[in-house]
């Protein structure tokens, strides 16, 4: 290469450099500069306009004294968060809004929980579920909830345990004891084949004497055609998790006939199966559920060392399984009509033509279609110990 | 575009003419003159040149008590003691034969002595240390070979000590230099070619190879381009690299510079040459590959799951000593929504009272990071570790305190530091900590896009790059499966049965194959 070359090369280098820097980095964000919000809110005002509340990290605010620049173990605790909240006609507008309230620059991208308020849940949010599935802001892996009350007041909760709302609310959905419902799983359930929607619930215990108030998870909204339509309880909702394959977690407890006590098992592994058949105009599915479980507690005087005995509580888990399931289906076929067990894709996946054929018919089908609930048990350990030496005269 | 070309055929016939004027030759200062019979006059003409030269001694006397006869040596680079021993002793006291030349090699008990003629042979012997020997009526002078000179002990290399293995090194003497090659490979195909570099410096240059398995073109190749070299003097293995390697922009290096035998001795058995330079312990290996750079001698002499293990930890903290901070830069400047939750939070609250944006933070903590350690590495061993006492743990406990850095780009700085030490030759871990500043800014201009851009650029430089013909990258491109048991993996020594495909093609396998251990089977005759 020569000189003249050279120099144009270079020069070429240069002048590309400094174009780079002409774009200032434009799209920079300090983190000094971002309102971090954990949990957002929506609620129904009286005037039928849409709340948009959130809950802020406070980086700045913290109340104890700063150790050498490190911040200090525990001052990542709790009241460390500030909730703020702004009126508009859309989640949008009301975001907008919200912006010109806080100093720092709205960031939906840590935004791990969703609540929506009982009120405006009643009167139906596609268009808020449509603004978080459209911005490329908001996570679609973040939680969604209904709250029963003001989706506000579970906001300004803050619990002791978690560094905030967020946090403890989403690791109770993910410990599958009740429902864990993603943002990206309740837009695909609403604009599913069945239209129907479940999610998880969250009640405030009130205050008591010697307890803050706090939010927990108690039974599940159910929602047809994007409105919440009825509330399961907890038991219904196990139900409920048991169709949908879901359950995880749990504990069983049984009381078998002529024992005189109680069985507690604990779930290890289960799995559900919908199988639908349909006969002309007979629509039916048949629901297989296997489970494993161990035995953690036995109250009664049956001896598990016999297999006799643990055939016979396998029959009573069996059926506490199907009762269950059954409590669930009956509120949800009789009650709702709402197909929240997607029963409506188990049957297009299997007959795809007849699906087609009936789709518009599906809200009279689902009401009349038969299920048999199939449960199969497998008690695979009886704990540490066979006959119990705490409880006499077992059999 | 007219006026531009014949601009450029100016230009480009005036850089021409210039080199013309340039007298290559011109530089040799003490053309060569033949010897006469007279010696006055031949000792005249070494005075000549050896003027004003107080190390160089003219030693007369007498052989067997009539013939004059002069020893010239200079002081300090010949072995005087055994000089007065085997060559005036005999010369002086016991000489009673016919002073001619063939007599007196005789009586001279010692292995090398040469007849020399010309002056240049002289001047080239006395540099080396040898004592030349001037007779009276002989137009030779007879060069005897006891140089010796101060030289350091055989210590292990501190640049590149292992746990395991052998810890010799290279010293600062060239023949020094080829005997430990020669006690590692002791074939006779070991071939060391010598040459002289350095107009004034005269520096002796050894090129060593294994006939048979280095390809001759490689030799050859290797030959030419040291016989181009016009230089002063060569003071270190560096000047040779800078005038031989094939791309002398890149911040890569192109040669390895190893002081260990053993390591030397290694890439000779796999087809590479190696070029000794007298005056420093650091030898020269030709072709290099970047995957080879990475190694460390230490992979083979540990067992070979550990040796695969650490060079997976080397790899990991290359990519790391590289991108750290870029990545650390773009991620909490662009892409805060990539960072977990509870993490995010933490360097937030960190970051609160920071008023510089998180590239300036990285880029003063970093500079910061190189002044220490320049500093330190500068600095006699005592004094060394007071620097990086004051500059780890005060300033940087110091800035976080102050609010002038976050503690996270602390610890991104601190890991990006170890990360570049793990590189087991300096020359790339310096160019991989220079590479991360424009990765910085342009991390900090484009995040994750910068980034890429940046990794694609050094990615298709890296490509292009070649080291005496062979690709940089090879054998992950040229991509050469066989070849990759000694990239992803340290395979155990009875699975390498063969050389690296580019350098040892001309003798591809190393090894009988099957030569897998195991126990004696039990109808094998036990």
């Amino acid at each position: 290469m020569d000189a003249t070359k050279r120099k144009a090369v270079f020069a070429l280098f240069f002048l590309s450099v400094h174009a780079l820097c002409l774009t200032g980095c434009w799209d920079r964000t300090e983190v000094n500069d971002l309102a971090i919000i954990t949990a957002a809110g929506l609620d129904l005002t009286e005037d039928q306009q849409l709340e948009l509340s959130v809950k802020i990290y406070l980086t700045s605010s913290s109340s104890t004294p700063q150790m050498g620049g490190f911040s200090s173990p525990n001052s990542g605790g709790a009241g460390l968060s500030v909730v703020r909240s702004a009126t508009g006609l859309t989640v949008a507008d009301a975001a907008s809004k919200l912006q010109q309230l806080i100093s720092r620059k709205v960031f939906w991208g840590q935004d791990e929980v969703f609540i929506f308020g009982e009120r405006l849940s009643r009167q139906g949010f596609v268009e808020p579920i449509e603004f978080l599935m459209r911005h490329p802001g908001p996570r679609e892996r973040s939680n969604v909830f209904v709250s029963k009350g003001m989706a506000k007041d579970v906001l300004q909760l803050a619990p002791p345990i978690e560094r905030s709302i967020a946090d403890s609310l989403r690791k109770m959905a993910k410990l599958q004891t009740g429902l864990n419902i993603t943002m990206k799983e309740l837009a695909q359930m609403m604009g599913g084949k069945a239209k129907a929607a479940v999610l998880p619930m969250v009640e405030i215990k009130p205050r008591e004497a010697s307890q803050d108030a706090f939010a927990f998870i108690n039974g599940s909204a159910v929602l047809k055609n994007g409105k919440m339509v009825g509330r399961m309880n907890k038991v219904a909702t196990r139900g409920l998790m048991w169709l949908r394959d879901e359950i995880e977690y749990g504990t069983v407890t049984v009381s078998p006939e002529n024992a005189g006590g109680n069985v507690s098992f604990q779930l290890r592994r289960s799995h559900t199966k919908l199988v639908p058949h349909i006969r002309g105009d007979d629509w039916s599915i048949e629901v297989r559920v296997e489970t494993w479980d161990d035995i953690v507690e036995n109250a009664t005087d049956l001896d598990l060392s016999v297999p006799k005995h643990i055939e016979q509580l396998r029959t009573a888990l069996e059926a506490d399984i199907r009762q269950r399931t059954e409590m669930a289906l009956a509120q949800a076929q009789k009650e709702w009509n709402a197909d929240v067990f997607q029963f409506a894709d188990a049957f297009y996946r299997k007959y795809p033509k007849e699906w087609n054929r009936n789709k518009d018919r599906w809200d009279a089908i689902f009401p009349k279609v038969k299920v048999r609930v199939e449960a199969r048990s497998v008690i695979s350990r009886p704990g540490l110990i066979g006959k119990s030496p705490l409880i006499p005269n077992q059999r | 575009m007219g006026n531009g070309k014949k601009l450029m055929k100016r230009l480009l016939r005036s850089v021409r003419q210039k080199s013309a004027n340039a007298d290559p030759q011109g530089q040799d200062p003490n053309p060569p003159t033949e010897l006469s019979a007279n010696l006055d006059e031949n000792v005249r003409m070494i005075q000549s040149i050896y003027e004003d030269c107080s190390d160089v001694i003219f030693h007369d006397f007498f052989i067997g008590g009539q013939t004059r006869a002069v020893l010239v040596y200079i002081e300090g680079l010949t072995h005087i003691e055994e000089v007065d021993r085997h060559v005036l002793a005999p010369l002086q006291q016991h000489f009673a034969l016919e002073p001619e030349l063939p007599n007196i090699r005789k009586a001279i008990a010692v292995s090398s002595i040469k007849e020399l003629k010309s002056t240049t042979d002289i001047v080239e012997q006395l540099s080396g240390g040898n004592p030349i020997l001037f007779v009276e009526g002989e137009k030779q002078g007879l060069s005897v070979g006891l140089p010796m000179w101060e030289k350091r002990a055989i210590e292990e290399p501190s640049a590149e000590s292992v746990l395991r293995g052998p810890r010799e090194g290279f010293i600062e003497s060239l023949r020094s230099n080829t005997a430990l090659l020669r006690r590692k490979i002791k074939s006779p195909n070991l071939k060391i070619k010598a040459m002289n570099i350095g107009v004034y410096s005269g520096t002796k240059i050894a090129v060593a190879y294994i006939e048979g398995i280095a390809a001759p073109a490689l030799v050859e190749e290797m030959m030419s381009r040291l016989r181009r070299i016009d230089i002063d003097g060569v003071l270190e293995s560096v000047y040779i690299e800078e005038l031989i390697e094939d791309n002398p922009t890149s911040p890569f290096p192109q040669l390895l510079s190893t002081e260990r035998p053993d390591v030397a001795s290694a890439y000779l058995l796999e087809g590479h040459v190696v070029v000794l330079v007298d005056g420093t312990p650091s030898v020269l290996v030709a072709p290099v590959t970047f995957i080879s750079l990475l190694q460390s001698p230490e992979d083979y002499y540990e067992r070979y799951v550990v040796g695969t293990a650490i060079r997976w930890l080397r790899y990991l903290f290359f990519g790391i000593s590289l991108l750290g901070p870029s990545f650390y830069v773009a991620v909490i400047t662009y892409h805060q929504e990539m960072i977990p939750t509870p993490l995010l939070l933490t360097m937030a609250k960190s970051r609160e009272q920071v008023p510089f944006p998180a590239l300036v933070e990285a880029l003063l903590m970093e500079s910061m990071f190189e002044a220490l350690r320049e500093a330190g590495a500068r600095l006699p061993k005592q004094i060394g570790t007071a620097v990086s006492i004051v500059g780890a743990l005060v300033i940087g406990q110091a800035a976080i305190a102050a609010g002038i850095v976050s503690a996270p780009m602390v610890m991104v700085v601190a890991i990006t530091g170890i990360a570049s030490f793990m590189a087991p030759r300096f020359t790339v871990g310096i160019a991989i900590r220079l590479l991360r500043f424009p990765m910085m800014l342009l991390a900090g201009f484009l995040g994750f896009l910068g980034l890429i851009l940046g990794i694609i650029v050094i990615l298709n430089h890296l490509l292009s790059l070649r080291s005496f013909g062979v690709p940089y990258m090879s054998p992950l491109a040229p991509f050469k499966s066989r070849d990759l048991r000694d990239v992803l993996a340290r395979a155990p020594r009875w699975m390498l049965n063969t050389r690296p495909h580019l350098t040892g093609k001309w003798n591809p396998y190393r090894q009988a194959p099957g030569q897998r251990p195991g126990p004696a089977k039990g109808d094998e005759g036990g």
